[in-house]
């Protein structure tokens, strides 16, 4: 195998915009060039770090973060076009009240071991929990939540965690209801 | 990622514009999945991304004949749980339920998915020879690892497996794309979007350059049809296929009267078996009408080095899709 | 030892920092002026780098500058044992590995960065003869006389052996695929080089970097505060902090390269391909009679790294006749280095299978084979064990499993249109300390510091120290603070080896012994709470001293009075003579039911029994979590994961983690661990042997067992997957 040749010459011209969006609540104004991911811009721009990339190709769900409610992958996101969504990451889960029942769970739980899977596991669980669309049994559970992958693999208390959640959240269904 | 310019359409008529008037290499963006994954790896080198997504293309309707008209920005969430989609078509849930994750099936769209690129690790790799790529280049996948790649519609140029479930299910179904371009509004049938590679695999389908998918029809239901839709992968979920057969069949006095059969994750397009499709009708729904169905499905199964053992696992997916499918036939 | 805290479960007092998005991982470090690095990779396996093209990728916007062979300051190389690979970037333009950095480019932002990286072409003298991996090769590698044991004569033992076996079992290659990408963030402030690093080990890094760049060590500082994980592969620095260290010296700003995961897989490590051979012969009643066990294990051409196989089997049996052999084979892929109980995790799996195709031979039930061979004393050193309890760990975790109800015969337990495999085998890992320091400083709020240069890398180690404290003083976890992950501190372990709990909590109890020795100092002393009190008749109580009249002070309190800020204390503490008394190994058993369905070739691990034998467990919570992510990261090994090199040119196909394929939600079975609770005194004073790795010893090869059971296919050639196993 060879190397290709390939035109380095580059046209575009990289042109910096302004994306205006609600990040946890608060109206944000980002001025970036389209070539960036909402990963990087929460991260690198917005200094919201709680977000992670692990693989940067929606391949890990490490980068998961709410779009107007739904569970996404925000390294395959470009930020250009989160024009007025609203995006809430995991520095917006927990309220004034205290932790999302989600992380309390997952405290009490002990469903996770280095940490940085976490707050993409919590975004999906979050999501998928107030997603009536989605089964409620393990199985379903486990399913749905395999976009997030822990190395460390603590998926039992995932689980767990994920469980006794739901049973803390109003407006999640309880287990083994049918949707 | 290189830089590129970026615009954002308001309707059909400004994404066909934008991509015409531009002679800059252009690439539409809907759910993102595809295009940003692969111009992250320089793989796709778009000069112009033109963002669909705030086109008016999201419903799901009931036509009037029948059939089941989708708009192209459909996400695959909400495709998959749609009540006509759940009701009427079963197997397209299944399908697009058993594809990718829960946040890229909420990212990825109907029309999308229909364009969504091969997972060949070479064509993924820009210092690999890939045709599909780098047209003339050749094809590292032939002499390469290959355990993954197609046995059926492949060519000397390209064996590139087509990573689709949801197309798999559409292939079985029948559907009809609605595509719009400067010269109007056409449409052609599913099955004839979707290119062989043959000597040229970097042409995939039939949409010109500067034409979009704005619908997707689906065919009415097959009536009394059971089906059934099977995807085996090394891991439980979250993988591509190694094989996965689709399946529709309708039974009456244990005689097959209709029967639907497409493959996945072993051809280089959705691979509908029309031979064995029509091998199965007035057969009786045995073992042995399905047996001859899947020799005839993958008669021309051409296997390379490492993924030979997918022409067995191919049947097998057929075998017991067929089986489940019958089932739910009688069940229902 | 009867104990408040130590021993009890409790959550983890990092744990919401981590679920708040407040941690501050390496990659999540900003500081201003900050540059991005990204490497650019060759994708050759094997020549030299004739030309770099790089006017493009200058051009662009916000590039700063690209680094490269003549381009790079010069500099020193560190040992072997200090780092992960001994090359420095850009020495030379010899290419050894596909992946190997030929250039980094620096620029404003990482989108410039890795834009511009793209445009970088590069032209190169490819040479033949490329080695691609062991398993692709016949040639045997170069023979380590420090890994030969040996003792009695296994070879005769085994000619006239009655019964005997002799396979050969190889694993692929696997990575780590931590979460956190290899990353690092690196700063020059008036000569001092100041790092963060997603490290296991910030001690030996900032020694590696000091002598790298021929610093003073105290110019040197390493901070890894949280890691998102290494499983071995970040005990010790790969290049990419070299050379965004040397990238941030030459452009007088701070710089940071996280490494994209294809890079990460290609060139931040993995463990390495083996090739083993297992003779064993036994009498008709499963006595082991004679043990071979000869492994070659692959390298790469820059770092002479040793992944030692057979170092477990001359413990782990009850055997006279046992013989080890180790080669070593250099190939044209990245380094590899320790992966979760490196060496063995390997050696153990070959070991367990070989013994389960003996007791098939033999008709015997594996688990009585293994009950008949027990080594009730180590029989490669001939100590007693200090705490071996493997025997409760075989009859408690059978009895959870139902193993009695086993039928021997393979496929002959269905359940609908699955086959059930039943396979089991023993797990082991040795239970190590070293040295260690700490200090401790009470403070007049009434809270706790605890500090101690090792790190959690997720294990729980932040949790550990803080319950050890809180055992010893009383103080409640919510006030007491721990740091760890700083070269400044006293340094700590590795955390590797499963040694930080054993290593690092006498050392923090010894310098909290130390604190409260000042405090009383304090509270006896002139105006003190205690004013003439003879010290030694103070108590520790709940956070406050006490008399022999009840008379109790918080420790706040006592500081207070004196206008004291805080006391310390720096302890250490070591090893003393027991390992010359005793062998320090943990044991444990994994049981494992496959779920094999032929007419889909769908193969599944459906449920998991464990009972690990790790003495103490300082928080069972957080122990048993680790177990449980062994056995899932074992099924990866058993059935999926595998790196695969192009055997054209050894090229990386699958670098990323959708063609890598790990455990999902979806694969995890019903797992239930069981932890006795043996504490084990000899190690240290907590009775803890530590638990981050014995879960991945044995559970592969009870898998194997399994689908054996299942299917009658005997794979010896692992990941088992699916086209190994299915019927055509």
């Amino acid at each position: 195998m060879n190397m290709k040749e390939y035109s380095t010459q580059t046209k575009a011209v990289e042109t910096e915009t302004t994306v205006t969006l609600t990040v946890n609540g608060e109206p944000r104004q980002l001025r970036i060039p389209p070539n960036v991911v909402l990963l990087d811009a929460l991260r690198d721009r917005l200094g919201l770090t709680g977000t992670k990339k692990g693989c940067d190709h929606g391949q890990c769900g490490a980068c998961t973060v709410h779009i107007d409610g739904q569970a996404i992958n925000s390294c395959l996101t470009l930020a250009v076009m989160c024009e007025g969504r609203e995006v809430t990451t995991i520095e917006g889960l927990a309220s004034d009240a205290g932790l999302h029942p989600v992380q309390q769970a997952f405290l009490e739980n002990d469903a996770y071991q280095c940490g940085f899977c976490t707050p993409g596991q919590m975004m999906s669980a979050s999501a998928m929990l107030e997603d009536e669309r989605i089964g409620t049994d393990d199985a379903a559970v486990r399913e749905a939540m395999s976009g997030n992958i822990c190395r460390c693999g603590a998926y039992k208390n995932i689980l767990a965690a994920i469980q006794t959640a739901r049973g803390q959240m109003p407006t999640a269904r309880k287990e083994g209801e049918v949707s | 990622m290189r830089s590129f310019a970026f615009s954002a359409a308001e309707n059909v008529d400004q994404a066909i514009i934008a991509c015409e008037s531009n002679n800059a290499e252009a690439s539409y963006i809907a759910g993102g999945t595809t295009l940003i994954d692969l111009v992250k790896l320089d793989v796709m080198r778009p000069e112009r991304v033109i963002d669909l997504n705030r086109l008016p293309l999201k419903e799901v309707e009931r036509l009037d004949d029948g059939r089941l008209r989708i708009g192209a920005l459909v996400s695959n969430t909400d495709l998959a749980h749609h009540p006509l989609v759940t009701e009427h078509y079963p197997l397209l849930s299944q399908a697009l339920l058993a594809g990718a994750s829960t946040q890229l099936r909420n990212m990825a769209t109907t029309a999308g998915n229909i364009m969504q690129r091969t997972r060949c690790p070479y064509f993924r790799d820009v210092a690999a020879a890939c045709n599909k790529r780098d047209p003339g280049s050749g094809c590292d996948a032939l002499g390469g690892i290959n355990r993954m790649h197609a046995l059926l519609g492949t060519s000397e140029h390209c064996i590139a497996t087509h990573p689709s479930d949801m197309c798999v299910a559409m292939a079985a179904l029948g559907a009809t794309l609605t595509l719009e371009g400067p010269n109007g509004i056409r449409e052609i049938a599913f099955g004839d979007f979707h290119r062989l590679p043959m000597d040229r695999p970097d042409l995939e389908h039939e949409l010109e350059p500067n034409e979009l998918i704005t619908h997707i029809t689906l065919d009415t239901p097959v009536v009394g049809g059971g089906s059934h839709y099977l995807k085996l992968r090394d891991r439980a979920s979250y993988e591509f296929a190694l094989a996965s057969a689709a399946v529709v069949v309708a039974v009456e006095d244990g005689v097959i009267r209709d029967a639907r059969l497409a493959l996945g994750g072993v051809a280089t397009k959705p691979w509908q078996a029309m031979e064995a499709e029509q091998a199965l009708t007035g057969q009786p729904a045995k073992t042995e009408s399905f047996e001859k169905a899947a020799e005839i499905a993958l008669a021309d199964a051409l296997p390379r080095e490492h993924n030979a053992f997918k022409v067995p696992l191919a049947r097998q997916a057929i075998l017991r899709a067929l089986e489940k499918a019958t089932q739910a036939a009688m069940n229902s | 030892m009867d104990t408040q805290v130590i021993g009890h479960r409790t959550p983890r007092v990092d744990g919401e920092f981590k679920l708040t998005g407040q941690a501050d991982y390496t990659v999540d470090w900003q500081v201003r002026d900050m540059l991005y690095g990204y490497p650019v990779s060759a994708s050759i396996a094997h020549g030299t780098l004739k030309t770099l093209h790089l006017d493009t990728a200058r051009a662009m916007p916000g590039v700063v500058d690209i680094f490269h062979h003549g381009h790079f300051p010069e500099l020193y190389r560190a040992s072997k044992n200090q780092v992960s690979e001994m090359r420095l970037p850009f020495e030379d333009e010899r290419i050894h590995y596909d992946g190997q950095y030929i250039a980094l480019v620096v620029a404003e932002s990482f989108e410039q960065a890795r834009a511009a990286a793209h445009t970088v072409q590069a032209d190169y003298h490819q040479e033949e003869g490329a080695r691609t991996s062991l398993l692709d090769t016949n040639q045997e590698g170069q023979l380590l006389e420090s890994e030969g044991v040996s003792r009695g004569d296994p070879e005769k033992a085994f000619d006239e052996a009655p019964v005997t076996i002799d396979h050969t079992y190889d694993i692929a290659a696997e990575s780590h695929m931590q979460m956190e990408m290899h990353a690092t963030l690196a700063e020059w402030r008036d000569e001092r080089l100041i790092v963060h690093e997603s490290s296991q080990g910030v001690v030996y890094q900032h020694k590696a970097m000091a002598r790298i760049f021929g610093l003073p060590e105290e110019s040197v500082e390493v901070v890894s505060h949280y890691i998102g994980s290494g499983f071995g592969n970040k005990l010790f620095m790969w290049p990419h902090a070299v050379a965004t260290a040397g990238a941030a010296q030459m452009l007088g700003r701070p710089v940071k390269t996280i490494l994209p995961r294809q890079q990460d897989m290609e060139s931040g490590g993995n463990r390495p391909a083996s090739r083993q051979r297992l003779r064993l012969g036994a009498k008709q009643d499963g006595t082991l009679l004679s043990i071979r066990h000869d492994s070659t294990t692959e390298t790469s051409f820059v770092h002479p790294y040793v992944d030692s196989l057979g170092s477990a089997t001359p413990s782990l049996y009850a055997c006279d006749n046992v013989a080890i052999s180790q080669r070593l084979l250099e190939v044209n892929h990245g380094t590899p280095c320790p992966m979760r109980a490196p060496g063995e995790t390997s050696g153990i799996h070959a070991l367990e299978t070989a013994l389960d195709e003996l007791a098939v031979e033999l008709g015997m039930d594996p688990l009585e084979l293994r009950r008949r061979n027990y080594a009730k004393n180590d029989p490669a050193s001939g100590l007693p064990w200090s705490s071996k309890y493997l025997d409760d760990c075989y009859t408690n975790a059978a009895k959870r499993f139902g193993w009695e109800k086993r039928n021997p015969t393979p496929g002959a337990m269905r359940d609908g249109d699955e086959v059930i495999g039943w396979g089991m085998a023993t797990a082991c890992w040795p239970a190590m300390r070293l040295s260690c320091s700490a200090r401790v400083e009470l403070r007049d709020d009434g809270s706790v510091m605890a500090a101690c240069g090792t790190q959690d890398i997720g294990t729980g180690t932040y949790t550990i120290v803080a319950q050890t404290v809180a055992e010893l003083s009383g103080v409640p976890l919510k006030d007491i603070e721990v740091r760890l992950g700083e070269s400044t501190l006293p340094a700590g372990p590795l955390s590797g080896g499963s040694m930080v709990t054993a290593t690092a909590l006498p050392a923090v109890a010894a310098a909290l012994r130390n604190a409260f020795d000042a405090l009383k100092e304090v509270a006896t002393g002139e105006n003190g709470a205690f004013e003439g009190c003879d010290p030694d008749n103070l108590e520790i109580e709940a956070g406050a001293l006490v008399d022999k009249q009840g008379k109790r002070v918080s420790f706040g309190e006592i500081l207070s009075q004196q206008k004291l800020g805080s006391v310390s204390g720096d302890g250490q503490a070591a090893p003393g003579d027991e390992k010359s008394q005793y062998s320090f190994r943990s044991f444990g058993a994994h049981f494992v039911e496959v779920r094999w369905d032929p007419g889909i070739s769908r193969l599944r691990v459906a449920r998991v029994v464990s009972s690990i034998d790790i003495g103490r467990a300082i928080n069972p919570s957080a122990a048993r979590n680790q177990v449980e992510g062994s056995i899932v990261m074992g099924i990866g090994m058993a059935l999926t994961e595998k790196l695969d090199y192009d055997p054209r040119d050894g090229r990386l196909i699958n670098n990323n983690y959708a063609d890598y394929i790990v455990p999902c939600h979806a694969d995890m079975p019903e797992i239930d661990v069981e932890l006795p609770d043996n504490p084990d005194y000899t190690l240290n004073e907590f009775g803890a042997r530590g638990v981050g790795e014995i879960g991945l010893t044995g559970i592969a090869a009870a898998i194997g067992n399994a689908v054996y059971h299942a299917t009658g296919k005997r794979i010896r050639e692992f990941p088992i997957t699916l086209e190994k196993v299915m019927d055509t």
